[in-house]
């Protein structure tokens, strides 16, 4: 079962001011901008996780997961 | 500490294609995104094999190297991630990948590409793990949810491995030893080094046919 | 980019009967500029990628799993090929969010195929149909249900009055659960027409036919993870790396493990084929010709199963008499393979022993095709290979249930379960549904009509076009009531549009549009009703090793659309038989109860035993898959313990005796409670004075130590079991026997009780009786296979060697045969039509395909229908690779444009085109005629568009593996 921790259901669809803030934040040119528009909206400095935490190992030997590796096996 | 990587036994792969759709399925890649895709060699003719390629996930990965934005970066356990707030859609990482894995939204000689968007292990990206905002960029993190990449997990004849690299060679060792002979696991040694030492039959082994 | 959607043209087909289209040149209507102008807008389904996002950062709502929402996870079976394969669901909020791998599924084990790691789409169901629909002068309205039940019953009834209950054909569908076939074929008996096919008779009725009239039943006698103890595979025209990718898990590890030779025999190279050790080329058409060819060194070396063929087999030496023909150069002179290789895989399969033979539609899709699976029936129990573990003929069956729909009746020639239509068929179903046989009867036009086979869907044009006198029955048919099945499957489409033309009445119950409803000769008179899924109900398939899997309703069903159980009952409703037909399945509000279907099935279906196999039983092996072994599928542990998976039939009697099913059929070295057989005593005890009764062989445990007889209440006297018998279950036979000398013809088939069955199993004997397997079946038009040459045969110098069989009559119409072969070999067609045409399938798409062509994430893989053309040909013919082409087929001007995959997977002067298309005809687009939002992403031209006329004598099987074509650059 998946359980990601809680952070809001539904994003507030972007407002174009949120939008130009991110593009500010992350000094992103122009060539961003359209890609861009699709962005969720929210903190930013919120959604990043440190950058500790993004060099973490997600990995981990569940049950799951020796499972996996003992039907490769067959 | 395990370290994360995918191996094709291209003697299993009969190019059903259910590792492309899994990825899809998972993370409601779109139209025209392929993040993993088949590679038939001699198509119709004795002797045809095909492999399931994505990002490898590299040792030292060329990508990273190339970036004008520095938006990559590797997790303690081998993954490449990126950021898609700093990518810029320059494509360099397209050229200096040796498997094709960067994917663009658009295709432009000129300007921009949109992000770059390409396979994150299941391992989500910069955003908290198991965010919607991670899901929205990058798709699920199922990595830390104790998962491994879907595409191998379906895989129709266990011939697309991901997990634990050693457990990985372990198992393909077994079989090639099993079979007699080894076919090569396509990409390992470019992405993971040659392996000149330890059994012949170990992926990129020289009894294996290399690759 | 859009493919333009420009309500499209057809070809002017002139009307030109079968035969006036030999002499029929080829027509050039359409113009070569035209067809530039037109290859510049289609690139395939790239199209489509406007319509979707084109950002990889999508919009907020999009993400799948929600946090902090519940999901639920729910079990369901793919509903694509017969492998079987467990879907896990995840589900929030009553929408399917996610999808896992099913590790403790003992069949697939977690993995899928394209297909399978595709089907949460389905019930995204961008694409699907979403209220029932009606055209009205060439427009689609949206209507009510009740307003599409009521017209579409009162027209029924109009139909009924004006030409009689059997001007209406009812084709079922192998997407039907088990028990939504079961009802259908109870709704067409209760309409009273045997008029009820599906999708079995397009691929593997003559498998159904060929192997039970070989020993006894029409089923895969092992299973794919069966497939893991073979020592050596021979693979017949059939191709599972792509239409059954799972199962070459199985394979591949038997390869593996065991280091077994991997045989493949088929004309074309195909994925499957990159895995053998030996590929064979074989020219299309010529099976028996090889498989006589392999007995042929076999017999000359003596390594044929001499104590096996004595005690299991009746008739070998007439096999032998027509195998010596079959000379190593003879072989070579028809199928184009050299003696040395012949040899060299006889000698393999004989040599590594138990080896299993594999065949799928490669074999059983041609005018011999029930005499191709019986020649490779033969060569198995030449070898003692049937009824072994790793041996086995393993049919690889194609739609997720059609061993199930099979089995339960949707055929124009049975009622569930193999009765048959005799008067005693009848009488057994009118007792077990409870209703007179009398008021059966009177539902039927006539007991010549009750009792005669049906109309087959590979004919059912031909019987709406035929005049009123070329037809044996009181007229043509007027109405088609299709259920669950593409219109592009069946060959002769030119035909079909014609048919489809002229039927009175259309109904498509579906969850696409299908084929049928982008015909644009119809302008009135269609409807559509959405159908859901099998993720949106619950119920039982058979895969096709007979394992019976439970499917969980994942959700409920999308949009308006209802299960096919709600809708037969809103049918049988209108129709003014609700009351009979549902007496003994509760109906909850207007959906029957799929378990109390199940239970009225259990009642009533012994001679397959389908009766073991409860919903309770069937349930609980889901929820237990952990506990089965994943080689021999028996559970050691657990509450299923000693039971094999899914309970394969026969699985006996009561399911409270427990029987643990059958993994391998005809095993004897197992008792038969412990799933342990032998072959039917189906074709009486004697003939011409020999035994049909096995010799010195049976099923461990069996307390009659040879052969015997099916057991009746005359054999139990005999044997003076007939003690055994509770009174509550002689009551049962004695009522059923009507108390008189008749009681002793009550079989353990006929005996509601399941008394007999009880009996026949406590001494250790399979109810069935003790019989050998017929390498000669003399009920059959070739009793001995022999080789015939296709109608449209590319070697017209080897006609008259290998003539097709006389034209003749069935199935209540005329079949010509050699008449028009004859006239084929004559004319110059070989010289216009210079190219062997052979048809497949594709990994991404399945059947007719609508469905699959449907779901971006499986159209974006194949974008546009091809033909492939080998390298020397395209050379020669000035085709590179990707081009358009036009294939040209030899009957009513017919042709299709497509692009060419110039490759050397086929042989030189072959062509193969996938046949899973439709939505292009003759190089107009119809994506203007499908009802809006509903055409699928990818359109194609029909492989059928193209092919010919040719039906196996047995079952009317159609030939889509060999005929002939041309091609030109387009």
């Amino acid at each position: 079962m998946k359980t990601p921790p809680e952070p809001p259901r539904n994003p507030p669809p972007g407002n174009p001011l949120q939008r130009r803030d991110i593009l500010k934040t992350l000094g992103l040119g122009a060539a961003g901008a359209a890609a861009a528009a699709v962005l969720p909206a929210g903190d930013v400095a919120q959604a990043m996780e440190s950058p500790q935490e993004q060099l973490k190992t997600r990995y981990r030997e569940t049950e799951h997961v020796k499972r996996f590796y003992a039907l490769n096996r067959l | 500490m395990a370290r994360m990587k995918f191996l094709c036994d291209s003697e299993r792969c009969i190019e059903c294609n259910a590792c492309v759709t899994a990825c899809k399925n998972e993370h409601e890649v779109p139209w025209g995104i392929n993040r993993r895709r088949l590679v038939t060699l001699n198509d119709g003719k004795p002797g045809e094999r095909s492999i399931s390629m994505a990002c490898m996930h590299c040792n030292d990965p060329p990508c990273a190297a190339v970036c004008p934005v520095d938006c990559f970066l590797q997790t303690a356990d081998g993954v490449v991630l990126h950021s898609k707030d700093l990518c810029i859609g320059c494509g360099y990482c397209f050229y200096a990948c040796p498997f094709g894995a960067p994917q663009y939204p658009r295709t432009t000689d000129f300007g921009s590409r949109g992000k770059m968007d390409k396979c994150t292990f299941c391992a989500g990206g910069p955003e908290p793990d198991g965010s919607v905002e991670e899901y929205q960029k990058y798709g699920a993190n199922r990595l830390a949810e104790g998962k491994l990449p879907l595409c191998a997990e379906m895989c129709s004849t266990r011939a697309l491995m991901a997990g634990d690299g050693a457990i990985l060679a372990d198992i393909y060792q077994e079989r090639s030893v099993r079979r007699g002979y080894g076919s090569g696991a396509p990409g390992w040694s470019t992405a993971y080094g040659r392996n000149e030492r330890g059994s012949p039959f170990a992926p990129g082994g020289p009894g294996t046919g290399g690759a | 980019m859009l493919v333009k959607r420009s309500s499209a043209k057809t070809a002017g087909n002139k009307r030109s009967g079968l035969v006036a289209a030999l002499a029929d040149t080829l027509e050039s209507g359409v113009s070569r500029r035209g067809f530039l102008r037109r290859s510049g807008l289609a690139a395939g389904g790239i199209a489509a990628v406007g319509a979707l996002p084109g950002a990889m950062i999508r919009k907020a709502e999009a993400g799948p799993i929600l946090p902090n929402v519940e999901v639920v996870t729910r079990k369901n079976v793919c509903t694509h090929c017969s492998v079987g394969c467990t879907v896990i669901a995840e589900v929030q909020n009553g929408v399917w969010v996610g999808q896992e791998p099913g590790w403790e599924s003992p069949i697939n084990q977690g993995t899928h195929c394209a297909k399978g790691a595709s089907v949460r789409e389905l019930t995204k169901g961008t694409r699907r149909v979403k209220y029932p629909l009606k055209l009205v002068d060439g427009v689609w309205q949206r209507i009510t249900w009740d307003q599409a039940i009521e017209e579409i019953g009162n027209k029924l009834l109009e139909i009924r009055q004006a030409s009689g209950p059997d001007a209406v054909f009812w084709l079922g569908s192998a997407k039907f659960s088990n028990e939504g076939a079961y009802l259908y074929r109870k709704l067409a008996a209760f309409w009273g027409t045997n008029n009820v096919d599906h999708q079995a008779r397009i691929c593997h009725s003559t498998t159904v036919a060929g192997v039970a009239n070989t020993w006894g039943y029409g089923a895969m006698t092992n299973s794919y993870n069966d497939i893991q103890n073979s020592k050596a595979l021979l693979i017949v025209g059939g191709n599972p790396a792509e239409a059954h990718p799972v199962s070459m898990q199985h394979m591949l590890r038997g390869k593996e493990h065991n280091r077994a030779p991997f045989i493949v025999i088929d004309p074309r190279f195909t994925r499957t084929a990159a895995h053998a050790t030996e590929y064979v080329r074989i020219r299309p058409g010529t099976d028996i010709p090889i498989a006589w060819g392999l007995l042929w060194h076999i017999f000359e070396n003596g390594w044929e199963d001499k104590e096996y063929i004595r005690q299991r087999v009746y008739g070998m030496d007439e096999i032998r008499a027509e195998v010596k023909k079959w000379t190593p150069e003879e072989v070579e002179r028809v199928t184009g393979v050299p003696g040395a290789q012949v040899r060299r895989v006889a000698e393999v399969i004989a040599k590594n022993k138990p080896s299993t033979v594999i065949w799928c539609m490669g074999v059983t899709q041609h005018t011999v095709g029930t005499a191709n699976v019986r020649a490779l029936s033969i060569l198995q129990l030449a070898l003692g290979n049937i009824g072994v573990a790793g041996g086995g003929a393993n049919i690889y069956r194609g739609h997720c249930n059609v061993q199930g729909a099979t089995d339960f009746g949707l055929d124009v020639s049975t009622l569930p379960s193999y009765y048959g239509l005799a008067e005693g068929a009848w009488k057994h179903f009118s007792r077990a549904w409870d209703v007179e046989y009398d008021y059966l009867k009177g539902r039927f036009a006539s007991k010549e009509l009750m009792e005669a086979k049906g109309i087959p869907t590979t004919r059912w044009f031909d019987a709406v076009l035929a005049k009123p006198g070329d037809i044996d029955q009181p007229s043509p048919l007027r109405a088609m009531m299709c259920f669950g099945h593409g219109g592009n499957t069946v060959t002769r489409m030119p035909d079909m549009v014609k048919g489809l033309e002229k039927l009175s009445l259309l109904v498509i119950a579906d969850p696409h549009p299908t084929t049928f409803a982008a015909i644009k000769e119809r302008r009135n008179g269609t409807y559509i009703l959405p159908a859901c899924s099998q993720f949106e109900t619950d119920g039982s398939r058979t895969c096709s090793n007979r394992s019976m899997q439970w499917g969980e309703k994942v959700v409920e069903p999308i949009f308006e659309s209802k299960d096919d159980y709600t809708i037969i009952y809103l049918l049988a409703r209108k129709l003014g038989f609700a009351n009979e037909m549902f007496k003994h399945i509760t109906v909850e509000d207007t959906r029957p109860v799929p378990e109390d279907i199940l239970r009225e099935m259990n009642r009533s279906c012994l001679s397959i035993g389908a009766t073991g196999q409860s919903p309770e039983r069937l349930k609980m092996h889901m929820k237990h898959q952990a506990d089965f072994d994943k080689i021999t599928m028996r559970a050691s542990s657990g509450p299923c313990a000693g039971d094999y998976y899914g309970l394969p039939w026969p699985s006996w009697g009561h399911p409270e005796i427990r029987h643990p099913g059958s993994a391998v059929l005809y095993d004897t070295s197992k008792h038969v409670m412990d799933g342990g057989g032998v072959f039917r005593a189906r074709f009486g005890v004697e003939r011409n004075g020999v035994s049909l009764l096995a010799d010195g062989s049976y099923s461990k445990g069996s307390e009659i130590e040879d052969g015997y007889p099916e057991f009746t209440m005359a054999v139990l006297r005999k044997l003076g079991w007939d003690k055994d018998l509770t009174p509550d279950e002689m009551r049962v036979i004695q009522a059923i026997g009507g108390g008189g000398a008749e009681v002793d013809n009550v079989s353990w088939q006929t005996d509601l009780s399941m008394g007999i069955i009880r009996v026949a199993l406590k001494h250790g004997c399979v109810p069935h009786g003790n019989a050998k397997a017929r390498a000669v079946a003399w009920n059959l038009p070739d009793p001995v296979p022999i080789h015939r040459e296709p109608i449209y045969s590319p070697r017209p110098d080897l006609v008259k060697d290998f003539p097709a069989i006389e034209d003749r009559r069935d199935f209540r119409l005329v079949q010509l045969a050699r008449s028009l072969q004859f006239k084929v070999a004559d004319s110059d067609l070989r010289q216009r039509f210079p190219m062997i045409l052979t048809s497949g399938r594709l990994v991404e798409y399945e059947g007719g395909g609508e469905e699959t062509r449907s779901n971006p994430w499986l159209a974006e893989l194949q974008q546009s229908m091809f033909a492939e053309i080998n390298t020397r040909d395209a050379e020669k013919l000035g085709i590179r690779d990707g081009a358009w082409v036009w294939v040209y087929g030899p009957e009513d001007g017919s042709k299709a444009k497509v692009r060419a995959l110039v490759t050397d997977r086929v042989g030189g002067g072959t062509v193969f085109m996938p046949f899973h298309f439709s939505g292009f005809w003759q190089g107009e687009s119809l994506r203007g005629n499908y009802p809006p939002d509903t055409d699928p992403i990818v359109l194609g031209e029909p492989a059928n568009g193209v092919t010919t006329y040719g039906y196996d004598p047995v079952t009317f099987m159609q030939e889509t593996k060999v005929t002939l074509c041309r091609v030109e650059p387009a």
